[in-house]
C-alpha cells in the first residue's frame, strides 16, 4: 500500500519539480550570457498563465488535435511512475521496465508528431519530419544504452539496475557503464530538443523542430505539451543520474530515506541541469544533416557498451 | 580475481575503450586537423595504458616504451603531420567514399566481428588484461576501413597510424608487450615508414595539386 | 664471421655511396665488387649447409642462423643483388640520371639489399620482420627516383599498401608471440624460429589459425598473393627497371621465405592442413586474376608484373602441396628469381632504346637489338615455362606433387591457366620481336659489355632446366626435411 502511495507522490515531485528544472536551466544560461535571465520559477507563471487562457484550434484540425495533448501529458506522467527517482525497488517495476519506458516514450513522440501534422500547416509538416528522423535513431539508442546496464545486472527492471549498481560501486568505471552513459547523455540532448540538436527557444523555421510540432496549440493544452516536454527532461535526467550513479536512491521506505532520497535528487538535478545549460552556451546547433551523424556516434558508443558488457560479465 | 587484478582488468579496459573510441572519432570528423588532434590523444592514452599495464604486470621495460611512445606519437609525429598538413593546405574529407552516418554503423559492427574473431584469444588467455584484446583488434579493424573509406591522403597516413597503435595496443594487452629490443625497432620502423609516407605526399601535392586520392586513377589495366 | 661477410659489404658500399658528394662511378664499381664478397659469404653459407646440415648461429640470443632454407635464399637474394649493381644505372654508361639521383640509387639499393639479406639470415621472427618493413621503406624510397604523375602514384600505392600489410604481418607475429607465452610464460628467445617450432605441437590450433591468417595476409601483401597484389603492376611499372628486377625476385623470394617459416611452425600447431588449404585457394585466386590479366595486357612491364602474380600463385599452390609441392615451390623461386630479374634488366634496355613501356610502341626488337631482342624471347620462353629452360622443370615437379598429393582438377584447372597465360605471352612477344621497327629508332644495342653477366643469367637457366646439379638437390631435400618435420 505505502508502495503505491510512493509512486503516486513520486509522480506528484516530478510535476512539480519539472517546470523548475527548465526554469532552472534558461535562468542559469541566462546568467551565463551575462543577461539577468527571468527568475528560475517563471514556467509556473507560464503554466498558471496558458491555463487560463482561451483555446483556439484551427478549422482544419481534426479530434487529434485535442485529443494528442492529453495523450503526451499521460504517457510522460506514466513514465515517471516506472522510472527509479527516489525509491529503487517499486509496485509498479512489475509491469513497467526499460522496454515499457522506451514505449510510452516513442508514443508522446508519435502522438506529437501527428499532432504537427494534423492542423496541415507547412511548420508542423516540417517539425514532425525533422522530430521522426531525431527519434528514428534515438529511441534505439536508448534502449541500447540502458540494455548494456540491463546485461550487467541480468534484468532489464530497471529498480533491479539500480540496486546491482548499488551493489558493487565499482562498476562505476566499467566501459560499458561509461559509454552507455555518454551514449544516454547525448540521446537526451536529441530527444528533449536541447542544443545542439535543437535550440528550445528559437522560433525560426530553419531551426525549430519541437517547436514546429507544437506552433498551433494555445491555451490548456500548450500547457499540458510543455509540462510534458519539462517532465520528459526530468525524466531523461533522472535516468542519467540514477541509472549510473545511483547513491542517494532510497531501497528503504523510511522517511528519512525518503527525503535523503529526494535532496539526492535535486541536487543529481541540479548538477546536470548546469552542465546542460553551459553545453548549451558553448556549442553551436548543428545543421540538421549532421544530426543524424551525431547520433550514429550515439548508437556506436551505446553498441560498444552493449558488447563490452556483455563479453565482460 | 583478486581485487588487484580486478582494477587492473577494470583500468586496462577502460583505457583500451578510449583508444578505441578516438580512433572511432577519425571516421566522424572530417577536417585533417581533427584527426591529427584525434591522433594525438589516442597516443597519449595508448601511453598511458602502457604505463598502467607496466605498473600493474610489474614489468619495468614498460615504462620505457611507455615514454617513447609519448615522444614518438604524441609529439614527434603530429608535429610533422601539422606541418604537412599546412604546407599542403586545409583540406576536408567532404565526400569520403563512404558517408560519416555508414561508418560510425560499419565501426560498430567491425568492433563486434572483432569479439567474434577473438573469442578464441580471449578464452585462452589468462591475463587480467584478456577483456581488452577485442578492442585493439577492432581498432585495427577501424585503421583499416579509415584507409579504404578515404580521400585525402593525409587521412590515409591517420589511419595507418591508428593501425598501428591498433597493434600496439595489442602486444600491450596480450602478452604485455614484445621484448625491448624488438619494440624499438618496430618504432623506428613506423617512424621511417611515416616519413617516406610524409615525403610521398609532399610529392602528390607537387605533382597532381591536391592530396585527393581519387585523382590517383592514370594507372589502369 | 662468415655472417659479417654477408651483411656487412652492402653496409659498406652504401655508406660509400652516401659519402661521395657528387657520385663517382668508382662507388658503383666498389659496390659492384663488393657484393661479390656477399655472394660468396651465401655460396659458402650453402656449402655448410649441404656438407654438415647447418651453420652455426651468430649474435646476442642466437639472432642470425644459417641453416639450409637461409642459405638457399642467401645465396638467390645475392645473386640478384649482384647482378643488379653491375647491371643497374650506377656504373655509368647510357643513363638519363642525374648524379644526386644515381647516388640517392646506390645508397638505397644497398641498404635494400642489407635488409634482405638480414631477413633471410635472422633467426628470430621479430627481427625478420624489422628487416622486411625495412625493405618496404627503402624499395619505397627508390620508387620515387623520377617524379611523374604517374610513378607518384604508383609508389603511394605500394608505400600504402605495404606498409599495411607488414603491419597485419606484425599482428600476426604478436599473436604468434602471444600464443607462446600464453603457454610457456615469457621468455627472451621466445620469438626464436626453432624454439617456435619446438613448442609448435602445444600451442593452441585456434589461435595458431588467426595468427597465420594475419601472416599470410601480411607477407602476401609483400609477395604480391592476390588479392593483395594491386600494387604491382602499378610499382614494377613506374619504378627504375634495375630496381624492379631486384623486387620482383629477390623480394618477392623474401616474402616466400617468411611465409614458408610461419607455414611451418603453424602446421605443427594446428594440426589439419589447414594452412595448405588458405595457400592453395590463394595460389589458385592469383593464377587465375593473373592469366586474364595477361591477355589484356597492353604495357610490357605491367606484362611481366602479371607473369610475377601467375608465379607467386604457383609457388603458392606448390607450398600447399606437401613435400614434393614444397621441393617444386623452392625449385621454382630459385629459377624464377634468375629469369625475372634478366627479363627487367633487359626491359630497361629496350625501354631506353623505344622511349615507351607499351607493348604497341615496340616493334622490330630482333632486327633492331639482335642479342637483347634474343634473351627478351628466351626469357620470355623461360617464364612461360617451355623447355630447356629450368621453369618446366619445376612446374613438372610441381604438376607431380599436385597429382600425387590427389588433387586431379586442381592440377587441370592450373593447367587450363598457365595454358591462357601462354597464348597471352606468344602474342605479345611476336608482336614485340617481328615486324617494321618504328620512326626514330636507331639500329644497335645499347648495353654494352652488360650482355654477357645476362648471359650468365640465361646460361644458369639453361643448366637447372637441362639438369639438377647434386648440391642444389642436397640443399632442397634438406629444406623439404626442415619444413616437414
Amino acid at each position: 500500500m505505502t508502495g503505491y502511495l510512493l509512486e503516486i507522490g513520486q509522480a506528484l515531485l516530478a510535476l512539480l519539480l519539472a517546470p523548475g528544472l527548465t526554469g532552472f536551466i534558461r535562468w542559469f544560461k541566462a546568467r551565463l550570457q551575462g543577461r539577468r535571465g527571468a527568475p528560475p520559477w517563471q514556467p509556473y507563471y507560464d503554466l498558471r498563465k496558458l491555463f487560463g487562457k482561451e483555446v483556439i484550434v484551427s478549422k482544419n484540425a481534426s479530434w487529434l488535435f485535442r485529443f494528442a495533448p492529453y495523450v503526451i501529458f499521460a504517457t510522460t506522467v506514466a513514465v515517471t511512475m516506472l522510472v527509479p527517482l527516489i525509491a529503487a525497488p517499486l509496485p509498479f517495476d512489475a509491469v513497467g521496465d526499460l522496454l515499457a519506458v522506451v514505449y510510452l516514450l516513442l508514443l508522446g513522440t508519435f502522438f506529437l508528431a501527428l499532432a504537427g501534422l494534423d492542423p496541415g500547416t507547412a511548420f508542423g509538416g516540417m517539425g514532425a519530419s525533422r522530430e521522426m528522423t531525431v527519434a528514428a535513431i534515438a529511441e534505439p539508442t536508448i534502449a541500447l544504452a540502458i540494455f548494456g546496464l540491463a546485461v550487467g545486472a541480468g534484468s532489464t527492471n530497471l529498480g533491479r539496475i539500480v540496486a546491482q549498481t548499488l551493489a558493487n560501486p565499482g562498476a562505476v568505471i566499467n566501459p560499458g557503464h561509461l559509454l552507455g552513459f555518454a551514449a544516454l547523455f547525448i540521446v537526451m540532448l536529441a530527444e528533449t530538443g536541447r542544443m545542439p540538436v535543437d535550440n528550445p527557444s528559437t522560433h525560426l523555421e530553419l531551426t525549430m523542430i519541437h517547436e514546429a510540432m507544437i506552433l498551433e496549440y494555445s491555451g490548456r493544452y500548450l500547457a499540458l505539451i510543455e509540462w510534458a516536454a519539462a517532465l520528459k527532461l526530468l525524466v531523461f535526467f533522472s535516468l542519467l543520474s540514477n541509472l549510473f550513479m545511483p547513491w542517494g536512491v532510497a531501497t528503504t521506505l523510511t522517511p528519512v530515506a525518503l527525503c535523503v532520497a529526494a535532496v539526492a535528487l535535486v541536487a543529481k538535478l541540479a548538477a546536470l541541469a548546469v552542465t546542460v545549460a553551459v553545453l548549451e552556451t558553448r556549442l553551436a546547433k548543428l545543421r540538421l544533416f549532421r544530426v543524424p551523424e551525431l547520433l550514429g556516434v550515439s548508437f556506436v558508443l551505446a553498441l560498444l557498451s552493449v558488447t563490452s558488457s556483455f563479453l565482460l560479465r | 580475481m583478486n581485487d588487484h587484478d580486478t582494477l587492473f582488468a577494470q583500468l586496462s579496459t577502460l583505457s583500451a575503450s578510449v583508444v578505441l573510441l578516438f580512433g572511432i572519432a577519425l571516421l566522424w570528423r572530417r577536417s585533417l586537423g581533427a584527426y591529427i588532434k584525434a591522433f594525438r590523444w589516442q597516443s597519449l592514452v595508448l601511453s598511458i595504458a602502457f604505463a598502467l599495464i607496466g605498473y600493474f604486470g610489474n614489468d619495468h621495460e614498460l615504462y620505457i616504451i611507455a615514454i617513447v611512445l609519448l615522444v614518438l606519437k604524441v609529439f614527434v609525429i603530429p608535429w610533422y603531420l601539422s606541418r604537412l598538413q599546412t604546407r599542403v593546405g586545409a583540406e576536408r574529407e567532404a565526400h569520403p567514399y563512404v558517408n560519416v552516418a555508414t561508418s560510425l554503423i560499419v565501426a560498430g559492427l567491425l568492433v563486434m566481428l572483432a569479439y567474434a574473431i577473438t573469442r578464441p584469444l580471449v578464452a585462452v588467455s589468462r591475463l587480467p588484461t584478456r577483456g581488452g584484446i577485442p578492442l585493439a583488434v577492432g581498432l585495427i579493424f577501424v585503421g583499416l576501413f579509415v584507409i579504404i573509406s578515404r580521400r585525402k591522403a593525409l587521412t590515409q597516413i591517420v589511419g595507418f597510424l591508428v593501425l598501428e597503435n591498433g597493434i600496439a595496443l595489442l602486444a600491450a594487452l596480450c602478452t604485455y608487450g614484445i621484448p625491448l629490443i624488438v619494440e624499438l625497432g618496430v618504432f623506428l620502423d613506423v617512424l621511417m615508414g611515416f616519413l617516406v609516407m610524409q615525403v610521398i605526399v609532399y610529392q602528390i601535392r607537387d605533382t597532381f595539386e591536391s592530396i585527393d586520392v581519387e585523382q590517383l586513377n592514370q594507372l589502369r589495366h | 664471421m662468415l655472417f659479417s661477410l654477408l651483411l656487412i659489404p652492402s653496409l659498406v658500399s652504401a655508406a660509400l655511396a652516401a659519402a661521395f658528394r657528387p657520385y663517382r662511378t668508382l662507388v658503383g664499381w666498389v659496390n659492384a665488387l663488393l657484393s661479390l664478397v656477399a655472394l660468396g659469404a651465401a655460396v659458402s653459407f650453402a656449402g655448410h649447409a649441404v656438407r654438415d646440415g647447418e651453420a652455426p648461429g651468430f649474435g646476442p640470443g642466437e639472432m642470425l642462423r644459417a641453416d639450409a632454407l637461409s642459405a638457399l635464399l642467401m645465396v638467390c637474394v645475392a645473386g640478384a643483388a649482384s647482378l643488379t649493381l653491375f647491371l643497374g644505372p650506377g656504373l655509368g654508361g647510357e643513363t638519363n640520371y642525374k648524379a644526386s639521383q644515381l647516388r640517392r640509387y646506390q645508397l638505397f639499393i644497398n641498404l635494400f639489399i642489407c635488409s634482405m639479406l638480414l631477413a633471410v639470415a635472422a633467426n628470430n621472427v621479430a627481427i625478420m620482420w624489422i628487416a622486411i618493413e625495412a625493405t618496404t621503406i627503402f624499395s619505397a624510397l627508390l620508387t620515387t627516383l623520377t617524379r611523374t604523375k604517374t610513378s607518384v602514384e604508383a609508389s603511394w600505392k605500394y608505400i600504402l599498401i605495404g606498409s599495411v600489410g607488414i603491419a597485419l604481418a606484425f599482428a600476426g607475429t604478436v599473436l604468434g608471440y602471444f600464443d607462446f607465452v600464453t603457454l610457456s610464460g615469457r621468455a627472451e628467445n621466445a620469438l626464436n624460429w626453432p624454439v617456435l617450432l619446438a613448442n609448435a605441437p602445444s600451442l593452441h590450433p585456434e589461435v595458431m589459425k588467426l595468427a597465420f591468417v594475419f601472416l599470410l595476409v601480411g607477407y602476401g601483401t609483400k609477395a604480391g598473393i592476390a588479392p593483395m597484389h594491386t600494387w604491382k603492376p602499378d610499382a614494377y611499372g613506374e619504378a627504375p627497371a634495375p630496381l624492379v628486377a631486384l623486387m620482383s625476385s629477390a623480394l618477392f623470394a623474401v616474402a616466400m621465405y617468411a611465409i614458408l617459416r610461419w607455414k611451418v611452425v603453424a602446421d605443427a600447431a594446428i594440426k589439419d592442413h589447414y594452412a595448405d588449404r588458405l595457400l592453395l585457394a590463394l595460389g589458385l585466386l592469383s593464377l587465375l586474376i593473373a592469366a586474364f590479366s595477361l591477355v589484356l595486357a597492353r604495357n610490357y612491364r605491367r606484362m611481366l608484373a602479371y607473369s610475377s602474380v601467375e608465379h607467386t600463385g604457383l609457388v603458392c599452390l606448390g607450398l600447399g602441396l606437401g613435400p614434393l609441392g614444397v621441393f617444386a615451390a623452392l625449385l621454382h623461386l630459385v629459377n624464377h628469381t634468375a629469369a625475372k630479374s634478366l627479363m627487367f634488366f633487359l626491359v630497361g634496355n629496350i625501354e631506353r632504346k623505344y622511349g615507351s613501356p607499351l607493348i604497341r610502341q615496340v616493334r622490330g626488337l630482333q632486327t633492331v637489338m639482335p642479342w637483347t631482342g634474343g634473351l627478351f624471347a628466351a626469357g620470355l620462353l623461360a617464364l612461360m615455362g617451355l623447355p630447356p629452360f629450368g621453369l618446366f622443370i619445376s612446374e613438372f615437379a610441381l604438376f607431380r606433387a599436385g597429382f600425387a598429393g590427389h588433387h586431379p582438377w586442381l592440377m587441370g584447372t592450373v593447367l587450363l591457366l598457365l595454358l591462357v597465360a601462354f597464348v597471352s605471352f606468344i602474342g605479345h612477344l611476336n608482336r614485340m620481336l617481328y615486324g617494321t621497327a618504328p620512326e626514330g629508332v636507331t639500329a644497335g644495342e645499347n648495353g654494352g659489355w652488360r650482355i654477357a653477366p645476362m648471359m650468365l643469367s640465361l646460361a644458369v637457366l639453361v643448366v637447372l632446366g637441362l639438369t639438377l646439379p647434386a648440391p642444389l638437390e642436397t640443399l632442397l631435400n634438406q629444406i623439404v626435411r626442415i619444413v616437414s618435420r
